[in-house]
């Protein structure tokens, strides 16, 4: 069992939203001390663990209190109720650079905003080298930070916070400053973090680094953990909710889109079999129908298709567009039958995703997620692993 | 603010207090003459009133003998300046801060400690002119100095208190930055800088000059740059009482308003 790094329980935090604030005495005694204001719950009975070593990502969307979590677990905000304890040396990047005085040299203001980040002045001695090879500004240290590009400020502020060692560091939304070779090593920084060990709490939008990145991960929705758990699953469901618009079907697809012209079911065919299956094997001659439905004639339409492993990769996506197979009209009901001749899947469990836009693929007709799952069970040629074979010959020589 | 947050910020309070002091001047072509220019120009001005345009004359230091507005006027406006700007100061300091109470948590108390300390700074660079000034004039203040850094001391305990209420005040008002400027040249002509006390004609108005809160500091630095003597023990308990007193309401107050501070700004 890890130890804990932080603990957020039943935390509910509120604000005042004031008509208009008031910030000056007349209107103190024009109002007669009673502010007129309404309630703003921004975070309510949120309560989470973030384990030693762990990369814990918190996603939401807008105004669903990412921040205002984020600020309460910084100690910058004072909780309605509940606490946040925190068990490690936390270190907060909410902005960077903050408290960099224009008019001060880059070495002054490392020391400077070293200590507001609460490190002791040994300890920036120590690490002022480290900081300085970082951001790569050797030569322009003793300089006033005014003179200073803005890549060059942010490059700074993100050399200092990331030498304050910290066990916990909590980050909102800057791991993309600078240039991209300064992003790489931003993020090589971050590997190095999570392999020594440290926790880390990323707070983002970018989902792909929630993926990549995090252990575990809470959805807030109106400041209410809607989700917690795997950040894959999370993130899915996240970006199915935002899309919108979806129906879950009863077997677990997903449709959305507009719906003039729907893919009414999908079927998979083995060599001249009529009858439909949902496993076939490695090198079997397939046909895959996609039954569609018009509701109304509609012109030019793109069908196409997209194979996914169960680990989320595409194995393919072709659309009736690449081979210019594009119908001037399509009403009523039809089908799309694709013929793939020995089809060199291996073994495993394989997603059948389907999409029917117009003609420049900008109107979605029709989308279904996981319009069909299928299996693939081992035949000619075996391979230990992959999803596909390339039907190697193989020879040696000598 | 407990004390072992603020004494395991100390390096940012050293460093803060660097940045005010290194800040300040910057870009100024007479940089640290200022701090002395300032008081010294108001010391011309007043000496020109009252000298030649009321006609006035100065009384005489008990004991020390010496007669002259110039180190008068000089020995009661430094430490009447440092409290004045300091307070002001460390009022925009804490609104200025709001980028950083936003972003960062740390000790907010620092950012007006920081202030003190600068300024405090500044005003011992002062008074060492002004020592050498009364060297100068015949007036032998050299065995008061200890006294007179005591005092000082006590000040800069009651100017914390005051700049610590008031700057917490102006977050959630920003009238209490304005008021300011009319409290603190009111308590400018309450405190006896440009008037001997002893020639107030009104009893309860020499009473106020006096021992007054900042009259009772000014009267002390009176007694003893100017006079050459040490303030009577009741002076003296009251300076002290004045110093704490203030410093811990202060701190009170700056410690119930603080925490809503990132909220407010």
């Amino acid at each position: 069992m890890s130890n804990i790094a932080l603990e957020v329980s039943h935390l509910t935090k509120s604000f005042r939203l004031h008509s208009e604030k008031t910030n000056s005495i007349k209107q103190l005694i024009a109002t007669g001390g009673r502010n007129k204001f309404a309630e703003f719950t921004a975070l309510s009975d949120v309560s989470f663990t973030v384990n030693e070593g762990e990369v814990f990502g918190v996603i939401g969307q807008n105004g669903s209190g990412k921040s205002t979590l984020l600020k309460c677990m910084a100690g910058i905000l004072q909780p309605n109720a509940g606490s946040v304890t925190v068990h490690k040396r936390m270190s907060a990047l909410l902005e960077l650079g903050a408290g960099f005085h224009p008019e001060l040299s880059g070495r002054e203001n490392i020391f400077l905003n070293a200590a507001i980040l609460g490190m002791g002045r040994r300890e920036i001695a120590a690490r002022f080298d480290e900081i300085v090879e970082f951001s790569g500004l050797e030569s322009f240290i003793d300089a006033p930070v005014k003179t200073y590009s803005s890549g060059m400020y942010v490059r700074l502020a993100f050399a200092v916070a990331i030498n304050v060692d910290p066990r916990l560091l909590i980050v909102d939304e800057i791991l993309a400053v600078g240039d991209v070779t300064f992003q790489q090593r931003c993020l090589e920084k971050f590997v190095e973090f999570r392999n020594d060990g440290r926790t880390i709490i990323l707070v983002t939008h970018d989902l792909g680094s929630v993926k990549n990145m995090c252990d575990r991960a809470i959805w807030l929705t109106h400041g209410v953990i809607t989700g917690e758990g795997d950040p894959s699953d999370l993130v899915d469901a996240y970006t199915e909710m935002m899309l919108g618009n979806r129906n879950r079907n009863v077997d677990g697809s997903v449709r959305r889109g507009s719906g003039e012209l729907q893919i009414s079911s999908v079927e998979l065919f083995v060599g001249d079999n009529p009858e439909p299956v949902k496993r076939f094997r490695t090198s079997d001659n397939i046909r895959l129908r996609l039954n569609y439905t018009a509701a109304k004639p509609v012109p030019k339409p793109i069908f196409g298709f997209e194979i996914e492993s169960l680990g989320g990769a595409t194995v393919t996506a072709p659309c009736t567009r690449d081979v210019g197979l594009i119908p001037e009209m399509v009403s009523g009901e039809g089908h799309v039958d694709i013929v793939m001749d020995a089809v060199g899947l291996l073994p495993g469990t394989y997603d059948i995703h389907t999409t029917v836009t117009d003609f420049n693929r900008q109107h979605e007709y029709d989308n279904v997620h996981l319009a069909l799952r299928f299996d693939v069970m081992s035949g000619k040629p075996y391979e230990t692993g992959g999803l596909v074979t390339m039907r190697p010959q193989w020879s040696m020589g000598s | 603010m407990s004390l072992k947050s603020a004494m395991a910020h100390r390096n940012l309070l050293y460093l803060l207090s660097l940045k005010e002091l290194r800040t300040r001047y910057k870009k100024s072509v007479l940089g640290w003459a200022w701090s002395l220019l300032n008081p010294l120009s108001q010391m011309v001005i007043f000496t020109v009133i009252f000298r030649y345009v009321f006609k006035a004359k100065p009384l005489a230091g008990d004991p020390s003998g010496l007669a002259n507005f110039p180190l008068y006027f000089l020995s009661g406006l430094l430490p009447f300046n440092f409290f004045a700007i300091t307070v002001g100061v460390s009022i925009g300091a804490v609104q200025g801060g709001a980028g950083l109470i936003k972003k960062v948590q740390f000790p907010h108390e620092h950012l007006v400690f920081s202030v003190v300390i600068a300024q405090f700074v500044t005003l011992m660079i002062e008074l060492g002119v002004l020592t050498v000034a009364m060297l100068i004039g015949g007036n032998m203040v050299l065995p008061w100095l200890p006294a007179m850094i005591a005092v000082m001391c006590m000040l800069a305990l009651f100017t914390t208190g005051v700049a610590l209420a008031l700057s917490a005040a102006n977050v959630f008002f920003h009238d209490v930055n304005y008021l300011w400027t009319i409290g603190s040249q009111l308590l400018f002509y309450a405190t006896p800088v440009i008037y001997f006390p002893a020639s107030v004609g009104l009893p309860a108005l020499q009473y106020l000059a006096r021992y007054g809160p900042t009259g009772a500091f000014i009267t002390a630095a009176h007694d003893i740059m100017y006079d050459g003597r040490i303030p009577g023990v009741i002076n003296l308990v009251e300076l002290m009482v004045l110093g704490f007193g203030m410093f811990f309401l202060g701190a009170w107050v700056f410690n119930r308003l603080s925490p809503k501070f990132a909220e407010e700004m």
